[in-house]
């Protein structure tokens, strides 16, 4: 296709602090890695999904085989990074005497990590008042050694400098910033993702799409994040669909690993929209995994966002795949919606917010578009968006 | 600085954008919703160049200089600067990330009205017109 010109606001600025590293079997460094950071004894943060389906012992077996310390295994997180959950998760850490973390995980673990190490780094003990100021970048320093293992692809926040906490008593997702929250080091071996499930292979893969898409859509894009956004698209569409069809295909799983990070470059920089604000929304009050709700509202969102930036949407279908020579730029951008339902459909998420008991009447939502209007992301959707937008969108992805 | 003559000039501005914020019911009900004292303090540009919101219990007031309390959320940042966010012409993410904006309190009741930016921007250049500042509105 002949490239368009891509207009992007002529003052902005990019970062990327954490060092990545690939390859299957990768975990075996993690003790040589720990050691170059001044970590000495660790303790694991992760979930009891992943220690009964082995994938956490693979890194305690990594660890054990190393010189580094195992100072304990702290499995309680649940899905959403709690602030509960981060406030136990760090007195676990003192308790055990350790001086660095790893996390093994999604973005649930992660995020948890991230928060944990900011409370360890700072000396406090509850993460509550920090949410609430939502950036904590006045007087930051840099905090204890930290490994992110991720175990979907993903979210990509093992190297985003932000992080998602569930205030379980206000039922609303927080966005806070940090600027050394990221991993030091973001070891991705796709061995650790061959046991995902496909259910959960698809959503993740659709939430690393989304942030893809977003970032290279948003008010924010700019050429650094498009050179990763939309290559981390060829990158998805190409090997999800293998992904979720041949699940021990570490070829597959690792370039979705890699894409999903390469996405979390882009986002993390470029920022997201309205899925994310609209998804963060059915995550607080509905439960919906994030992966998923991304993936049900993107493509409704997508449509909604076509006019304000075709040439955009018009290299998401270049992008896709789709042969966009000689079509008008909106008219690409239908193909890229219609591209996205697909892929969709064949990677099995066939489900709408019915499915999840999201209301079908305005009173009904009015609480989602309360919570979603306010949401930071939403600043950065390329539309302006009016409550009413927000309900149509809703009930679109009914 | 850039935008003002001197920080007398910005709080002016910045009360009467305030003033006029508290008319839109929309934008007024947002703000007594984050039901918070909030000191957007603009010292670095010069002595008393502060404005304060105290929209606590269901008041919307506001004021140049002191709070009358302590605040809730402290916002720091430059007069010039804050002439920027008014107009909808500061990026917030890259402004915090650089330090220019520096937040202390709880934010995320503030936050929720970041996406009315663009209207309180629109209000903010009615009110530069108003006040016979036409050549601050940044093009």
């Amino acid at each position: 296709m002949k490239y368009p010109e891509l207009s992007f606001e002529p003052f902005f600025s990019w970062v990327n602090r954490s060092r990545i590293m690939y390859s299957p079997g990768l975990r075996s460094e993690v003790g040589y890695e720990m050691a170059q950071l001044g970590g000495t004894r660790a303790v694991i943060f992760t979930d009891k999904g992943l220690v009964d389906a082995g994938v956490a012992g693979m890194v305690v077996e990594a660890v054990e085989k190393s010189d580094l310390a195992l100072a304990g295994v702290f499995d309680g997180i649940l899905q959403d990074a709690r602030i509960d959950l981060i406030n136990e998760g760090a007195r676990f850490y003192r308790e055990k005497g350790a001086d660095c973390l790893i996390a093994v995980g999604g973005g649930s673990v992660m995020d948890t990590a991230k928060a944990i190490n900011i409370l360890i780094g700072d000396g406090l003990d509850d993460f509550a008042p920090l949410a609430a100021q939502a950036a904590l970048w006045d007087g930051a320093k840099p905090l204890p050694p930290h490994i992110a293992f991720p175990t979907t692809a993903g979210t990509g926040c093992e190297i985003t400098n932000a992080m998602v906490v569930l205030d379980t008593e206000a039922h609303a997702k927080l966005q806070v910033t940090h600027p050394f929250c990221n991993s030091d080091i973001a070891m991705l071996d796709p061995e650790l993702t061959l046991k995902l499930p496909a259910k959960i292979t698809a959503f993740t893969g659709m939430d690393a799409l989304t942030h893809a898409i977003e970032g290279v859509t948003s008010n924010n894009a700019e050429p650094i994040a498009d050179a990763l956004g939309f290559h981390a698209i060829r990158m998805i569409c190409r090997y999800l669909p293998v992904a979720v069809r041949e699940p021990d295909n570490v070829d597959a799983r690792g370039n979705m690993l890699l894409a999903s990070t390469i996405a979390g470059m882009c986002f993390v920089n470029a920022m997201t929209g309205a899925v994310h604000a609209l998804a963060h929304t059915l995550g607080a009050l509905h439960g919906i995994p994030h992966g998923l709700a991304n993936a049900i509202m993107l493509p409704h969102v997508m449509a909604f966002n076509l006019e304000e930036r075709p040439d955009r949407f018009m290299m998401v279908a270049d992008a896709m795949g789709i042969p966009v020579d000689g079509k008008e730029p909106i008219e690409a951008g239908r193909l890229a919606v219609q591209a996205v339902k697909a892929l969709l459909k064949e990677v099995g998420l066939t489900q709408t917010l019915k499915d999840f008991g999201v209301p079908g009447e305005r009173e009904g939502l009015q609480p989602l578009v309360d919570l979603a209007s306010g949401d930071g992301q939403i600043s950065y959707n390329p539309r302006y968006v009016e409550e009413e937008d927000i309900i149509n969108l809703y009930l679109k992805a009914r | 600085m850039e935008f003002w003559k001197d920080p007398q000039e910005a709080v002016t501005a910045i009360l009467k954008l305030h003033e006029e914020v508290a008319k839109d019911p929309e934008l007024s009900e947002g703000m007594k919703k984050v039901n918070q004292l909030i000191l957007y303090d603009y010292t670095e540009s010069g002595p008393g160049c502060a404005v304060w919101v105290d929209a606590r219990g269901g008041k919307l007031e506001f004021g140049a200089g002191d709070p009358p309390g302590t605040p809730d959320l402290v916002m720091s940042l430059s007069a010039d600067d804050a002439h920027r966010s008014w107009s909808d012409k500061l990026n917030p993410v890259m402004a915090i990330t650089r330090k220019k904006i520096r937040v202390k309190g709880s934010a995320t009741g503030l936050l929720k009205l970041a996406p009315k930016l663009k209207k309180v921007a629109a209000v903010y250049i009615q009110v530069l017109k108003d006040l016979g500042m036409e050549d601050k509105i940044i093009k």
